[in-house]
Parts: structure tokens; C-alpha cells; sequence
């Protein structure tokens, strides 16, 4: 017997796709995030310590932020949420990212159902990388996961191989 | 992988046939085999279609008043100024009785023919028996082998009581070889009803949405039927001990379960310009290790453009038995994307039955592990429509009769309207 990756119901040797909850077999995907080539992407790594650090202002002003995926010209006005998840939606598994990239190829962009977060500190925005399959890049530098960056306006954000634009504006 | 092409002289049908596997292990008690049969025309079509012999069975029920009774006359304008001069055009309506408003007649004036089409007005209840019988009669008129005979049936209502005598007369349709198509407009009709009349006579099933979509429906229908290539195509399957066939779909050009009629399954028809695919699930049990038959497969169809019937293809499926694990074999890409979608299609099944059997927790999973399948394939708005179902289901409501068409019909159009080639 062959067990589900996903769902871990039992099924005969040769079947091909979950009955239960539809995974193909033979990898377990397409849940799953596939590990992309590494001369895919870029090999820089950003240093965290070289952006401007943050001041705290006394009042924090809501600056619009909005994001578009570069190979469909979809754009995106974020929530004004103190915290934006984005990523891949995974139903099954309860995974609801704010922006969800499945419409603009994530999955075959490599990006993971949990990527990256982008967060707001005072007058700044943040994103940070939140352990992705394939990284997350900003300007072409790899970013280390769990370490929140500044974006600016015109920023170029990769998720995997998706690239994204961020459009700050006052 | 295994690629089987065919190669019986003298037919005007080709057909692939793919395995999942060639070789199989003698260890286990049962295993699964997947085959995939792609139907094609061997040889060109004749420049010039057959002579189409047509007629449109139309509800005037009172639901189909205003919108829905205007854009079928408009969608029957569209297709008056379509066709041939040697085509034969009929319009039949019914509510509790059919009513002849364009008798079958090759050549018919146009401006004639929409006139009295636009006389059409709706009241009374469904019976979708009458317009059948009626339909038929019309189509009989001038039904031979050397013309295509098809009757549209457009409803979008439930009928009471007649259904059997439906049933009766789609497949009387079917041995004289003339297709019906059963289109449903909004929600409230008998899919289980529409299905199968469309099976029976070898035709297909669709669900019209909103108004608007009924001349895309009609026209691309006709238009199917005027590149047929061949049809009352069957497909027998004669197993060897131990082997069983568990599913059949055809996923090409749209997907439907087929059901086996003791060793055969009805295809219905192929057009030139687009395969006829089918997917087979098999279940294998535990055979000594060598070379085994496993299934033979026999095809044969009907092609009236080269007055051509029983036209014939074999094809014997064999696998090696191994004492060993044996190696992994690629599954091709066209078996992986055909088998995802079917897969797709049975849960959506699976949903419903979960849910006529009151077992509302298997339900609402079903539904929302199909909804990231459906997001995964790039099909944002029936992933939606699952979602929304499954949180109605979950929140202890009954799934909304559109959602539960929408999935299902929206689930059997994937081979077609997925924007995305291949699965992955």
C-alpha cells in the first residue's frame, strides 16, 4: 500500500491521485512547494544591518501600499492590517494568505503557502521572509528569514521566481 | 510509458492508447493501472460537412418568460443564418403539450423560419416528454445515414412523472443515432434527468447559467456537430481473470463518467477537429511473474461523411509481471493533466453523496480540499463557488442548487476551459 503525503489515506500500489483529497501521488505535490534551481535565482544575500534604522515617530500615518506582480500587471492595494501575509492559498489546509499569488503562477513560481510578511513600524514598511521553500528577494538580494527589511517605493520583491513591484505612494 | 498507436488497415479512426505502467510487481495482492485512449480521425475529413438535420426543443413553460424565451429566439436567429441551404432546420415547444412552431423542412425560407420562431410565447407547465416525442418525430422526417440528426433540448424546469418515458424515448434516440443534447437554463431543473437523457442517445448535457450564455451554448453545439467526424462510436472492453475496470471517463472535449453497459460504453461522437480522449482506472489482482494480457480493447464507430459503418480498431493490453519492485516509470503529461481533472470531477461526486448521506463533516472536507485542487489548476471562480459551498454546508445550510451545478458542470468543463495547459 502507498500512503497519501498529504492526507495519509491508504491506496494500491500504481494509483496516481489521492481519491481523498486529490494529491498527486508519485510527488506529493502540488502542495507541495518545489525547491527551485539554485542558478534560478539570485545568490546575493542583503545585509540586514545596512538599511537606515527606523525611527519611531509619535503618531503613525497610514501610507498606502500597493503591490504588482510584474508578469501579469496584476496590482494589489494591501489592507491597512497591521501585519499582510502573503503567499499561496491552501483550503485543505486552512492556509488564507491576505494576498494570494495562485492566481499569478505561484506554484510554478516556487512561492510557499507561508513566504513573507509585510509589516508596518511607524511611517516604514517591513517585509520579512517567514522560513519560504525558495527565499525571498528584495532588489535581488536574498533576504534572511525572519529578519524584517525596509521597502521602499519601487522596490523589487521576488518570491521565488515571482517577481513583484512595491508601489508606495503619499 | 507505453505508446500503442493503431495500426488496423483500412480504418478511418486512429487511435494512442498510454499505459501508466508496463511492468508490474507479483508482489502485491492488487494494484492499479491507468490507460489512456486518445481517439483521432485517420484520414482528412471531406472538405464539405454533412448535411445537418436538426431540431431545437424549446420549455415555454411560464419560468422561461421574458429574458430567457427572447435570447433562445435570438439564439435561433443566429443559427437560421448558419446554416446550409440542404439543412433541415425544426422548432418544437411544449409546456403540457408539444406544439410544431417550424415543421423540419431542408431549405426553408429564413425570413419564414424566424418569423414564425418569433411567435413563440410562454405559459403552462413542463413536460418534457412531449417535446421529445414531438422532436423526434420531426427529426425522423428526414433522419438517414448521410446526414447528421441531432435534437437540442432546451429546458429549465423539473418535469413530473414523465421521466421514465424521457429515458424511453433518448434511447430509442440513441439506437436510431440521433444525439440529443439536454441544456438546462438556470437552477432549477433535473440534472440527474439531463445527464442522462444526454448519455443515453450519445449526446451531452450542459448547464446555462444566465440567459446571455444561450447562444454561445447553441452555436458552439452546432458547430460541433458540423465537424463530426464519426459517430455511434463504441468502445468494448474484454478483461482476463483478475482484472477489473473501475472507472471510465472520457476527458476530451469534455469530461463525463461513463458507465459500462456490460462490456461496452457508449462514445457517442468524434469531431475532426478535436480528439476523443478516455481515461481508464483498472484494478489488477496478483498474477505469477511473465508476460500477461490483461484487457482488450475494441473500438468501432460509424464515419457517414465516407459512408463508412463499423469501422474497427483492436488493441490487447499487456504488462510484465516482476518478482521484483520494478523501476518507476514516467506517467505521461497527457495521462497526469487528464487523470487531475477526473480526479477533481470524483470529489466533487464524492461531495454530494457525502452530503445525501448526512455526512456533512465528509462533505464540507471534500469541498474545500477540491477547492485548493480547483486554485491549484488556476480556477479561481469554481474554487470560489466550492469554498462558498462548503462554508454553507458546514454552517449546518443546504448547498445552493446553482452552486451544485456550477461545480458540477463548471468541474466537467476543465478539459476545456482551463486556462492552464498542463496540471503542473
Amino acid at each position: 500500500m502507498i500512503e497519501c503525503p498529504s492526507c495519509g489515506r491508504k491506496h494500491r500500489p500504481g494509483t496516481l491521485f489521492c481519491s481523498e483529497c486529490g494529491v498527486y501521488l508519485p510527488t506529493g505535490g502540488p502542495l507541495r512547494t518545489e525547491p527551485l534551481p539554485e542558478e534560478e535565482l539570485p545568490v546575493s544575500r542583503a545585509n540586514p544591518w545596512a538599511s537606515e534604522p527606523v525611527e519611531e515617530p509619535s503618531e503613525p500615518t497610514p501610507i498606502p501600499l500597493c503591490i504588482r506582480v510584474v508578469a501579469t500587471g496584476r496590482q494589489i492595494q494591501l489592507p491597512a492590517t497591521a501585519e499582510v501575509h502573503i503567499g499561496r492559498l491552501d483550503a485543505a489546509h486552512g492556509i488564507f494568505p491576505d494576498l494570494d499569488l495562485s492566481p499569478d503562477g505561484g506554484l510554478e513560481g516556487g512561492v510557499s503557502r507561508h513566504h513573507c510578511k509585510i509589516h508596518q513600524r511607524g511611517s516604514a514598511y517591513l517585509v520579512e521572509d517567514v522560513g519560504s521553500a525558495n527565499g525571498t528577494f528584495l532588489d535581488g538580494q536574498r533576504l534572511t528569514p525572519y529578519l524584517p527589511h525596509v521597502l521602499k517605493d519601487g522596490d523589487e520583491l521576488q518570491l521565488g521566481r515571482v517577481k513583484l513591484e512595491v508601489i508606495i505612494r503619499e | 510509458m507505453n505508446v500503442e498507436l493503431g495500426k488496423n488497415e483500412g480504418t478511418a479512426l486512429s487511435w494512442e492508447i498510454l499505459q501508466s505502467q508496463t511492468q508490474l510487481c507479483s508482489l502485491y495482492q492488487e494494484q492499479v493501472l491507468y490507460l489512456l485512449v486518445e481517439i483521432r480521425p485517420a484520414t482528412a475529413a471531406p472538405g464539405e460537412r454533412l448535411p445537418l438535420n436538426l431540431c431545437l426543443v424549446v420549455d415555454r413553460s411560464t419560468s422561461m418568460q421574458g429574458a430567457r424565451l427572447e435570447h433562445v429566439k435570438e439564439a435561433a436567429y443566429q443559427i437560421i443564418d448558419g446554416l446550409h441551404d440542404d439543412d433541415a432546420l425544426a422548432v418544437v415547444t411544449f409546456n403540457d403539450r408539444a406544439n410544431i412552431v417550424l415543421p423540419s423542412q431542408p431549405g426553408a425560407s429564413r425570413a419564414y423560419a424566424k418569423a414564425k420562431i418569433s411567435t413563440m410565447s410562454a405559459s403552462g407547465g413542463t413536460e418534457i416528454f412531449q417535446g421529445m416525442q414531438a422532436g423526434l418525430a420531426e427529426v425522423e422526417k428526414h433522419h438517414n445515414e448521410q446526414v447528421i440528426s441531432h435534437m437540442i433540448l432546451l429546458t429549465d424546469g423539473q418535469t413530473y412523472g414523465d421521466e421514465e418515458a424521457c429515458l424511453a424515448e433518448a434511447r430509442l434516440a440513441g439506437v436510431r443515432h440521433i444525439g440529443i443534447s439536454a441544456m438546462g437554463i438556470g437552477e432549477d431543473w433535473n440534472d440527474a434527468l439531463l445527464d442522462e437523457i444526454a448519455a443515453q442517445s450519445g449526446g451531452v448535457s450542459a448547464y446555462i447559467a444566465s440567459p446571455g450564455q444561450v447562444y454561445t451554448f447553441l452555436q458552439e453545439r452546432v458547430r460541433g456537430l458540423g465537424s463530426l467526424f464519426a459517430q455511434a462510436l463504441t468502445l468494448e472492453l474484454q478483461c482476463a481473470d483478475g482484472v477489473q475496470v473501475e472507472a471510465l471517463f472520457r476527458t476530451s472535449p469534455y469530461l463525463e463518467r461513463l458507465t459500462l453497459t456490460g462490456s461496452v460504453a457508449n462514445l457517442g461522437i468524434l469531431q475532426a477537429d478535436a480528439p476523443l480522449a478516455v481515461v481508464l482506472e483498472i484494478g489488477v489482482t496478483h498474477k505469477p511473474p511473465g508476460e500477461h494480457g490483461l484487457l482488450q480493447l475494441e473500438l468501432a464507430g460509424n464515419i457517414p461523411s465516407l459512408g463508412r459503418q463499423g469501422d474497427k480498431l483492436q488493441h490487447d493490453v499487456h504488462c510484465t509481471f516482476t518478482s521484483d519492485e520494478p523501476p518507476t516509470e514516467p506517467v505521461p503529461p497527457a495521462m497526469r493533466s487528464a487523470l487531475s481533472k477526473a480526479t477533481i470531477y470524483r470529489m466533487q461526486e464524492q461531495a454530494w453523496h457525502a452530503l445525501d448521506g448526512g455526512d456533512v463533516k465528509g462533505a464540507t472536507r471534500r469541498l474545500e480540499m477540491m477547492a485548493t485542487r480547483l486554485f491549484d489548476l488556476g480556477e479561481i471562480q469554481l474554487a470560489r463557488s466550492a469554498m462558498l459551498e462548503a462554508g454553507r454546508i458546514a454552517q449546518g445550510g443546504a448547498p445552493t442548487a446553482k452552486g451544485r451545478k456550477e461545480l458540477k458542470y463548471g468541474t466537467r468543463s476543465l478539459t476545456i476551459a482551463s486556462r492552464r495547459k498542463s496540471y503542473d
